[in-house]
């Protein structure tokens, strides 16, 4: 099957998913879609449930209520590792690489570790394609000249760009950001930005982001979560427009 | 089996349960050091020998049986606290194998210096005589040490529960052992409380094995072997439980005792059966939190 | 200087190991812990596979390495086998135990993994007691006899001491180099990724418990392997092969090298077994010296020796 050919534009859709913890209800029926081949933020001020929204979506929770289709497929409750399998791919809001590996054998574990995993005998450089593939991947996400690194050693914002190069190895259908840029410098915030806006519309992207200005630049659509609930959702255009947005956001300090 | 009486079988299970109540001090010590310090105290077995051994101590040196019943959680627990400051202490913050691995060499040299002091062979550990001989419990007669370890370990976990219960102490031990934040917002010394509770762990322990001592006597080795059966219990109960390490130690004591009397070519294998199929069915144990898995 | 030396050495890391093994018996005071120092180094490399390379703490490595050594000896004594089939078997027996303990194991984590394994150890401890028909009961499994080695047409003399050693050297470098290959290739750097992190480990697609279980029967293999070679040098399996005591051994051992290293083991294996010999000259108490310098060990040399020199880095 074609891809795009009588297929729903939307890759992923939530249908009044809602997740409690106890007696705290941290979202509440939330419906959404995301479309393939766009940049899709979500936003909104802290609490408002942001987080728990993109652990339903990556698998790291089940949903206490609601229904969570994958490409038509009703994917609700799997395990996090079903997620992975069908190509679900996430980026962690702390810092996760593999820390005493060079860079290049970051990304190029994911990748083998994808297709060669019961192989005890041959050598893993042996495999001339995961070398390339890697080192590609590694210059689209301008870690290029740092490849023989331990990554542990590298700058917080060059560790975060491993960890998108990670994400990519693992060939997503979708690709999940959780705060990207979170205690970045201006500077690597900045080309944190640039990456990811260059990832559309090879990849599907969705990012969760505290600060509101950072993603209207880049963002085709943008869901603004408050209070466990969908506030709005709409082009950066609209969001900007949007009175309730303006009120929840005023009075913060990020605009 | 025809020929066995229901008193039999309940006399049986009876015995079980006094044996089962060794095991319920040991894990409840194990559990309650775990619940608040993350600390897998692979010495337990060694203060549990020990403790017989103090208690032997105390009986050559012209003490009594309860003379020996106040010293030993006394000594074992002064020592738990002493091996908590010097050495447990200081690998807080290095992850869940580092204290498990230091208690297992600390258990190499408890053991050896009982050799060291004891002898290597193992000794006889008479029943004090006022609880010598048995009584008729209305299914048959039943010697009247093993009833006194059921009510000394009643008593035991009654007056830890009091204490966990009732006593401010107590308190900042169950909210420290859900929240280690709390504990810093109230202002306590977590320091001193963590010692405190290491040597009430150790303290059962001593007790524990002063207890069993005059059921099997006492020898080096004896806590290695207790070990894995504690082990078992704690399993099946659940981690850091105190109701799981009650009701576990109960039930593998009565299992044991029972498959002595049925099979006994499979006594010792029996346990870690069940323990396969708690692991199989409900791998946290009957109370454990799933969250401890991890 | 030593961090160069370092690097380079573990590039040539199954050379090294080789010639090693080749001066070993000539430098030790003792010529009879040459032996010991290779079949409990092959034992202390394969717990390391679990516990330096997967993070698992597994306190039942006896089981697998008994199992190697009983199933050795009763192919020898009962089945008849050659020498090669019998040690054939031993690994194939660790390997299965391993299979066996570590499916139950891994459904737990953390802290329960010392103690399930441990527990499950115990388990086959004594169902060997138990079954003496067939391993001996508390006496052992006696009257294993090797005294000749045919190698590709050799006939060795296996009851030649120098002999002998070398037999089992070959054996262990063989292994060795087997275990080189298998952190060199796409499980082992699968293995790294567990380690290094689980969480991005299982985003990344790899099931984790399955690697887990995978890496502790490899670790059973080479055990049984050790354990085998143990049948076949002392001629008798002692029920104490299996007892906790040689679980924990293993465990010392492996800290005290370096656990996560390649040739840290090894070393462990080597220090613990001369402290052992050098104490048995004055005292039979050789476990209080031995448990205080694990304990050292732990608390001041977490990486132990072979680790703590290979981070050493000119200032």
């Amino acid at each position: 099957m074609a891809p795009g050919v009588n297929e729903d534009p939307a890759i992923l859709r939530t249908e009044a998913v809602s997740k409690s913890f106890g007696r705290f209800k941290a979202l509440a029926g939330i419906s959404c879609e995301f479309h393939r081949g766009r940049l899709t933020a979500i936003i909104g001020p802290n609490g408002a449930g942001k987080s728990t929204y993109f652990n339903l979506l990556s698998g790291a929770l089940a949903p206490s209520g609601g229904r969570i289709l994958f490409e038509g497929r009703d994917i609700t409750g799997l395990a996090q590792a079903r997620f992975a399998a069908l190509g679900i791919a996430k980026s962690f809001q702390i810092t996760s690489i593999f820390p005493e590996l060079t860079v290049h054998e970051n990304v190029r574990a994911v990748l083998q570790a994808r297709e060669i995993r019961l192989n005890f005998w041959r050598s893993r450089n042996a495999y001339p394609q995961f070398v390339a593939a890697a080192a590609a991947l590694l210059e689209r996400v301008g870690l290029g000249g740092r490849a023989r690194v331990i990554a542990g050693r590298l700058a917080h914002g060059e560790q975060r760009a491993l960890e998108i190069a990670m994400a990519l190895a693992s060939r997503p259908r979708l690709l999940l950001l959780d705060e990207p840029t979170a205690g970045m410098s201006p500077e690597e915030t900045q080309a944190m930005m640039i990456l990811i806006a260059g990832l559309v519309p090879a990849h599907t992207v969705i990012l969760v982001e505290h600060k509101m200005k950072l993603v209207m630049g880049i963002a085709e659509r943008v869901l603004v979560l408050h209070h466990g609930e969908v506030l709005a959702i709409g082009t950066p255009d609209e969001i900007r427009a949007n009175d309730e947005v303006r009120r929840v956001y005023l009075g913060q300090r990020e605009h | 089996m025809a020929g066995l009486s229901l008193d039999l079988l309940a006399l049986q299970i009876f015995t079980g349960l006094a044996l089962g109540a060794v095991y319920v001090l040991l894990a409840t010590g194990m559990s309650l050091i775990f619940g608040m310090l993350t600390v897998v105290n692979f010495a337990h077995g060694a203060f549990f020998a020990l403790g017989a051994y103090a208690g032997f101590l105390v009986l050559a040196l012209g003490g009594n049986f309860w003379l020996a019943l106040l010293a030993v959680p006394i000594v074992t627990g002064l020592l738990g606290m002493a091996v908590e400051w010097g050495l447990v202490r200081h690998l807080y913050g290095r992850g869940i194998d580092d204290p498990l691995l230091l208690t297992f060499g600390l258990s190499y040299v408890l053991v050896e210096l009982i050799r060291i002091f004891a002898g290597t062979q193992g000794l006889p550990f008479d029943t004090p005589d006022a609880l010598a001989g048995a009584v008729d419990i209305g299914i048959g007669y039943f010697p009247l040490y093993r009833l006194f370890v059921i009510a000394m370990t009643v008593t035991i976990l009654f007056l830890l529960w009091l204490f966990l219960e009732r006593t401010r102490i107590g308190l900042i031990i169950r909210a420290g052992a859900r929240d280690p934040e709390i504990m810093r917002v109230l202002g306590v010394d977590t320091g001193r409380v963590w010692r405190l509770v290491f040597g009430l762990g150790t303290a059962i322990a001593g007790l524990a094995g002063l207890l069993a001592a005059p059921l099997q006597g006492v020898s080096p080795e004896m806590g290695n072997a207790i070990l894995a059966d504690a082990f078992v219990v704690t399993v099946v109960g659940g981690m850091g439980s105190l109701a799981g390490a009650i009701i576990a130690g109960l039930l593998v004591g009565v299992i044991v005792s029972l498959t002595a009397l049925f099979a006994p070519e499979a006594g010792d294998v029996a346990i870690f059966a069940l323990m396969a199929v708690v692991l199989l069915i409900r791998p946290q144990g009957f109370f454990g939190r799933a969250g401890l898995m991890s | 200087m030593i961090a160069v030396f370092l690097t380079r050495a573990a590039r040539h890391r199954a050379l090294l190991a080789a010639l090693f093994l080749l001066v070993l018996p000539f430098l030790l005071p003792f010529r009879a812990t040459a032996v010991n120092v290779l079949i409990d180094g092959l034992f202390a490399v394969g717990f390391n596979l679990v516990y330096g390379y997967v993070g698992l703490l597994s306190f039942g490595h006896a089981a697998l390495f008994g199992g190697g050594a009983y199933a050795t000896g009763l192919a020898l004594l009962r089945l008849g086998l050659p020498w090669y089939g019998a040690l054939a078997l031993g690994l194939v027996a660790g390997a299965g135990i391993a299979g066996v303990i570590g499916l139950l194991a891994t459904r737990t984590r953390g802290i329960y993994f010392a103690m399930v394994t441990l527990a499950l150890a115990e388990c086959v401890y004594y169902l060997a007691y138990q079954a003496s028909g067939v391993t001996g009961g508390e006496n052992g499994l006696r009257g294993i006899v090797l005294t000749k080695i045919d190698l590709f047409g050799l006939d060795l003399d296996f009851v030649d001491p120098l002999t002998r050693y070398f037999v089992i050297a070959t054996i262990v470098a063989l292994a060795l180099a087997a275990l080189s290959r298998i952190l060199a290739s796409p499980f082992g750097a699968v293995m790294e990724m567990v380690r290094e992190n689980e969480a991005r480990a299982r985003a990344s697609g790899v099931d984790v418990r399955a690697v887990r279980v995978l890496a502790f029967v490899l670790s059973g293999a080479f055990s049984g392997l050790a354990g085998g070679l143990q049948a076949l040098h002392l001629a008798i399996v002692p029920i104490e092969t299996l007892d906790y005591g040689n679980s924990g051994m293993v465990v010392m051992m492996c800290l005290l090298g370096g656990a996560g290293t390649f040739f840290g083991p090894f070393i462990g294996a080597l220090v613990f077994l001369l402290l052992q010999n050098l104490v048995a000259l004055v005292s039979s108490h050789w476990q209080l010296p031995v448990g205080v310098v694990f304990m050292a060990c732990v608390l001041f040399l977490p990486r132990g020796i072979w680790g703590q020199l290979a981070r050493w880095r000119p200032a």
